[in-house]
């Protein structure tokens, strides 16, 4: 990867954020933004926004759940136990 | 308690269990659902509603997958069901966002710009959380779904495959098509200035 076209190296971040990659092949692709600034500043971009997008915010983290809580509990009946057998 | 000792008390509606699941998992599923629908109190509709669905299909349950996976499937299921209603599902389409970019040889011809630190945090980290935001919620359903469930919510491959119904391929591809857009529509808007 450290020579491959830049199109086939950028076509590989996805696979490189996720791990699946081989331990040669992430260090080929981080060789090869070390040497290509675009490849590294596409990168280095991707990672800012990936991460900035998965910050949570407070519709993400709700701290009462009571309402919806209480209407689910409030659906859910206890099954019936079983009839004792009969003498 | 373990997967079917679970399964085995929610179906027999053991309430104990049912809030021990619910606390475990209702942030996620809420804030999953709020940023599918948009707004939070559609996705406490949505939420209720799916969890009821789940409930009394819970006979039909085959272990298949996950009951976590299970309640993402019913939540996807019943958000989808809203943003048709609303008129408001758009899917991708097979554009490549990096179209243009490179030449024959698979070189840089219009190489990526210096966006000048606008996405350093250290900077102004409330404006650029806000416009990632703003662009991961006008990504098509189809990429915001798969983005949403691994980058915000940290869902594993076989949950996000389970909840969404897809193979691991696909959910690859879709993962890198929506980094890929989000990164291209983050960096329109900045560059205009958005």
């Amino acid at each position: 990867m450290l020579f491959s076209p830049c199109e086939a190296v950028i076509e590989r971040v996805s696979a490189v954020i996720d791990g699946e990659v081989s331990a040669v092949d992430h260090a080929l692709f981080h060789a090869h933004l070390a040497i290509c600034p675009p490849c590294r500043r596409y990168y280095k971009q991707l990672i800012q926004i990936r991460s900035l997008g998965a910050e949570p915010s407070a519709d993400d983290l709700p701290d009462d759940f009571a309402d919806v809580m209480g209407f689910v509990l409030d659906a859910i009946e206890p099954a019936q136990p079983a009839a004792p057998p009969k003498a | 308690m373990d997967e079917a000792a679970l399964l085995t008390a929610l179906r027999a509606g053991d309430q104990a269990a049912w809030r021990q699941c619910l606390q475990d998992n209702l942030p996620a599923l809420i804030g999953y659902a709020a940023r599918m629908t948009g707004d939070r109190a559609s996705a406490e509709e949505v939420v209720q509603e799916a969890l009821v669905t789940v409930y009394r299909g819970l006979d039909r349950f085959e272990g298949r997958c996950s009951i976590r996976s299970w309640m993402f499937r019913a939540v996807r299921s019943r958000a989808l069901d809203e943003l048709r209603r609303r008129g408001r599902v758009v899917l991708s389409d097979d554009g490549d966002p990096l179209e243009g970019a490179f030449d024959e040889r698979g070189k840089w011809q219009n190489p990526p710009p210096d966006l000048g630190g606008e996405l350093d945090r250290k900077i102004d980290a409330q404006r650029a959380l806000a416009q990632v935001r703003r662009q991961v919620d006008r990504l098509p359903h189809d990429l915001r779904e798969v983005f949403l469930l691994r980058e915000v919510q940290g869902l594993e491959t076989d949950e996000i495959c389970a909840a969404l119904e897809i193979t691991p391929e696909n959910l690859r591809t879709r993962l890198h098509r929506a980094r890929k857009k989000l990164r291209a529509q983050v960096v329109r808007a900045i560059q205009e200035g958005v």
